[in-house]
Parts: C-alpha cells; structure tokens; sequence
C-alpha cells in the first residue's frame, strides 16, 4: 500500500498529499503522524493537499481527527493549498473542519505556526479563516 | 435515460469507493464538465457510496450521458436492499447540493439513487462521433478493482502452477516408465545380438562344412565319371573279342565242332552279348553324366519315332497275356533330338515289358501347354512310394522284383532320367504296388 511521506523540517513536519488517497493510506497517515510528532517533538504539522482534488466527508474527517490529536499531543495543525473547486464543494456538502487551521500555501503555513510559537497562544487569538460550520 | 451507460462497475469493498470516485471524476471530465464540477460528481459519488456501502452487499454504479435536449450527465447507484429510500434520502440530503438533480426511489432490483448534473454549454457537442471518442477514452480505464484483478490473475497463476506441476508430474512418471522399457529393450537386444551372434557362428561354420562336403562330393563323382568311362571302355573291347571270336568258332568255315561244344560256345557267346549291353550301358550313363553328350535338335516326326518303337519292341513282347499298344501321337512333330528321344522312350518300353506279367504296357503322348506328355502305363509289379526315388539310382533294383522275361542291369532308368534332363524335360514315376507303374517324360515343344 501506498504510503505518504512524512517530512521534518525544523520544528515542523511536512505532509504533502500528492494523491487521491484512499482510506486506508488516510488512516495509515493518521497513524505514522501521531507517531512521528511523538517521536520527534515538533509542535507543528503542515498538511498540503493542493494536489487532492476530491475530499469527501471521509477524508474531511481524517484530516479533523488528524488535527485534534496533533493537538492532544502539543502540535498546531494547518492545513494548507486547498483548491478551491474543493472548497467549494466542502461547503456544498455541509462538512466542517472543526480544529484545523488552514493557510493558501506552505509558506503562509509556516509563517502561521511561527507567529504561534512567538504568540505563545495562537489558537486563542487568531480565529480559523476558513472553518466551516454546519450550516 | 434509455441512452447506452457509458460505464458500468460494482461496488463491494471499501476500495471500491476510491476506484469509482476516480472514474466519476474521469467520466465527468471526458463528457466536459468543468473542474468544479468533476470535483462535486467525484465527492457525490464518494459520499452516496459510502453510504450505500454501509448497508452492506455490493452495489451497481452505471454512467450514462443524456445528449438529447440539455446535454446531461446522470449515475444511477443501484442497492439491492428495499424499502431504504426515506431514510437514504435523508442521509444524502448534503450530497443533493452537490448536483442538479438527486432522487432516491425504488427500482425493480432495489433502491436506487439516481443523480444528474447538466453539461456547461461551452463543452463539445455530444455528436454520435464524440460519443464514440468518449467511450474509446473510458475504455482506457481498468473496469474492476485492481485488487480483483490481482485476485483474477492471481487465480489463473495458481491454476497455470497446478497444471504445470501436474505435467510435470505426468512427465516424470512417462520418462520413468520409458527408462524401464529402455532397459527391457537393451537388455532384449542384448540377448537377441548374442543369440545371433551364436547362429551365425554355427551358420559359418555349416556353411565351411557344406563346401567342403560339396567339393568332395564334386570330386567323387568327377572320379566315378572318370571310372566309369575308362573301365567300360577298357571293357568293350575284350569283350567284343570275345563275341568275334565265338562267332568264329561257330562259323561254319571253320572246325565242326561237337555238339557239347556249339551248345557251350553259344552260351559263351550269350554272356559275352550280356555283358556288351552292360559296357555299353554304363558307357552311355558315364558320358551323360559327364556332360559329353550335346542333343542334335530338329523337328521329329512323332508319328516315325513311334512307328520304329512299335516294330522294334514288337518281338521283347512275347507274352500274349501282356498286350503291347503304341497308340497314335496326341501330336505330330516336336523339336527335340530323335535319337535320344527314343532311347528314352525304348528303355521306359523295356522296363515296363520286363516286369509286367499280364495286362497291357501302353504309350502315348498328348500336348499339355507348351509341353508334350509322353506317358508309359504298366500294369506290372508297381513300385512302393518310398522307393520311387532309388529306381532312378544306378544299379539299384527294387528288392524281391524278378523281370518276367530277360534281366535289368539296373542303368535304363537313371540313363533315361539323364537323357530327359538333356532333352530340357523331366521324368518322373506315380506307381501302385500290384497295380502298376506310369512313367511320366514331359518335354517341351519348342527346344
């Protein structure tokens, strides 16, 4: 089965999601994340999905559980280069992504778990741009 | 919504539902939805599957695109479960926004979700040509899970492996049992070469014997040729002097002489005549067998040849018990040699008129294929089959046989058996004991 790398950059891990996963590579990289922020001791995770044109509720929920227990474990979870056709059809589908940050680009991504680390509390201050609610 | 599906597949496992969002994003793409869109129909069908997927047993996925009126693209997911559709409805009331249309009703096989999303107008016409475009470009795209297919191919391989080891088997088993018949086979040939090998051994060494018996045998009768030859004619001469001499002595210039002594130089005479025939006999049977004698051949007129006989045998048959009958030749002329033709002929006549003591002695001939048949009937003492071949011998007389009138040398019937071999023919004798004897030449017409 088809794995998704893991990167350390830093303080950060790099996911970049370049395939319509299925759900169990989603799963697998619930999995290996948990492991790794453990591991390693980083306090930020970026996930791109800007090559995933499909996210389904499925997913949508992946990505959440993925995002809270980063958190349990002490890690800021943004999730960055959502397309907008997927956006679109997020909000469409009435699907929230409760807990996830989410940033245009890797860069923004970055700068946004820096600005955190600096900030001491971010996820007070600063409210999610883009979370949806159920509507 | 009675056009051809442009994709059918099943849904059974988790997997399936990322295969078939995958080909709804193709097929949304190829018939010329935008992206936003591709994006919604995938997410759609995603959703609808993993709901359907959830109430357990596989469901049917068609595609199908509707080019009549506004050009749509519409997926009917197919369950078998019944009775479903108010409570899918609800669950997939979300997924409703995601397209233009969205029912869930009940199907003749089952509950169905049907879900239709008009094609943009900027997207190419759907011509019968583009149609057929379409369905060239989604045949592309593996129909089935990979994972069935692995399990297809899978399966065939195990097949395949079966059959391979089963021959392979079958051919382990056939070269062991040709193995043992090879070694029978050699084992047989080994047996027969040596057998052979024996046989010729003895069969040379037969042959090695033969040559040798045959050389002497060449070498033995080569001398009683020789023998006979020289001896008879050392013979004929005293003996004709004998004859001369006696024929003197009686001669009536000469001394009279007493009747004691005329009656014993008569016999004198008698036994030196006898014993001329003999010589001469033997003479005669030494030159055939020596090859000396060359038939002279010309056409013989049977009728004469017969006529003679007639008149010379005439006086040997004395008897009037014994009727002697030369009939008419069955043919008139035949290409052979006269002389003899008749002393075949005269010592057959002879023998049968020595040892026939009543009945008749007859000749005669008659023409069977290309050969004449001269045949001597007796209704002597016969001869026993056994001793049918000995007659011809020389010097052989059949034991306990007395001549009725004269007496055999024994030589007449192996001369005339040469003669006839000289003639180009054959002798031979059929004989009943007590009932008499025939005598057999066959000859051929033309020499």
């Amino acid at each position: 089965m088809e794995r998704v790398p893991v990167l350390k950059i830093g303080d950060i891990l790099l996911v970049s999601i370049q395939i319509d996963m299925e759900d169990q590579v989603a799963l697998q990289l619930q999995e290996d994340l948990a492991e790794r922020i453990v591991a390693t001791g980083v306090h930020g995770v970026i996930i791109d999905i800007s090559a995933l044109d499909i996210v389904d509720s499925f997913v949508g929920r992946t990505l959440a559980t993925i995002a809270s227990v980063s958190r349990v474990l002490d890690a800021e979870t943004v999730v960055v280069g959502m397309r907008p056709a997927v956006a679109i059809t997020l909000v469409e589908l009435g699907l929230s992504l409760p807990g996830i940050r989410t940033a245009l680009n890797v860069e923004l991504g970055i700068a946004m778990l820096g600005s955190r680390e600096d900030d001491g509390e971010p996820e007070d201050d600063e409210p999610d741009p883009v979370v949806v609610t159920e509507s | 919504m009675t056009a051809e599906p442009l994709m059918r597949m099943r849904l059974r496992v988790e997997q399936d539902i990322f295969v078939v969002r995958q080909l709804g994003r193709e097929v949304a793409r190829t018939v010329g939805l935008e992206s936003q869109d591709q994006t919604r129909m995938a997410t759609a069908l995603s959703e609808v599957g993993r709901v359907l997927l959830s109430l357990g047993r596989p469901a049917e996925v068609t595609f199908t695109v509707e080019a009549i009126g506004v050009p749509t693209l519409h997926v009917a997911m197919t369950h078998p479960a019944r009775g479903e559709e108010s409570r899918l409805a609800g669950q997939l009331q979300q997924v409703g926004r995601l397209v233009d249309t969205m029912e869930v009703d009940n199907g003749e096989s089952g509950t169905v979700v049907r879900m239709a999303r008009r094609l943009p107008a900027g997207a190419p016409r759907l011509t019968p040509e583009r149609m057929d475009e379409i369905h060239a470009e989604l045949a592309r795209h593996v129909p089935g899970t990979p994972l069935d297919e692995l399990a297809v191919q899978n399966q065939q391989l195990i097949s395949a492996l079966d059959e391979v080891r089963a021959q392979r088997d079958d051919l382990a088993r056939l070269n062991a049992e040709l193995e043992e018949t090879n070694r029978g086979v050699m084992a047989l040939y080994n047996q027969l070469s040596q057998e052979l090998e024996e046989t010729n051994r003895g069969v040379v060494a037969l042959y090695a014997e033969l040559d040798e018996k045959s050389a002497q045998l060449a070498a033995a009768s080569e001398a009683k040729s020789r023998f006979l030859a020289n001896v008879s004619h050392e013979l004929r001469a005293p003996v004709t002097a004998i004859i001369g001499l006696g024929r003197l002595l009686t001669d009536s210039g000469s001394d009279e002489l007493t009747t004691e002594q005329r009656r014993q130089v008569d016999l004198i005479r008698g036994s030196a005549t006898d014993l001329l025939t003999l010589v001469n006999g033997l003479l005669d049977l030494a030159k055939a067998e020596a090859g000396r004698i060359e038939p002279t051949w010309s056409e013989v007129d049977l009728k004469a040849v017969f006529g003679q006989l007639r008149g010379t045998l005439r006086p040997l048959a004395t008897r009037p018990e014994v009727d002697f009958t030369v009939e008419e030749p069955g043919l008139p002329t035949l290409r052979s040699d006269e002389v003899l033709l008749a002393q075949v002929l005269r010592n057959l006549l002879t023998n049968a008129l020595k040892f026939t003591e009543a009945g008749s002695v007859r000749l005669s001939v008659r023409r069977i294929d290309d050969d004449a048949e001269f045949v001597v009937a007796d209704t002597g003492y016969g001869i026993p089959p056994e001793l049918q071949e000995r007659i011809f011998e020389e010097f052989y007389q059949v034991p306990g046989s007395k001549p009725v009138s004269g007496k055999g040398t024994g030589l007449g019937l192996p001369y005339a058996r040469r003669l006839a071999g000289i003639l180009g023919g054959a002798l031979r004798v059929d004989s009943t004991p007590g009932e008499g004897s025939t005598f057999t030449l066959r000859l051929p017409l033309a020499s």
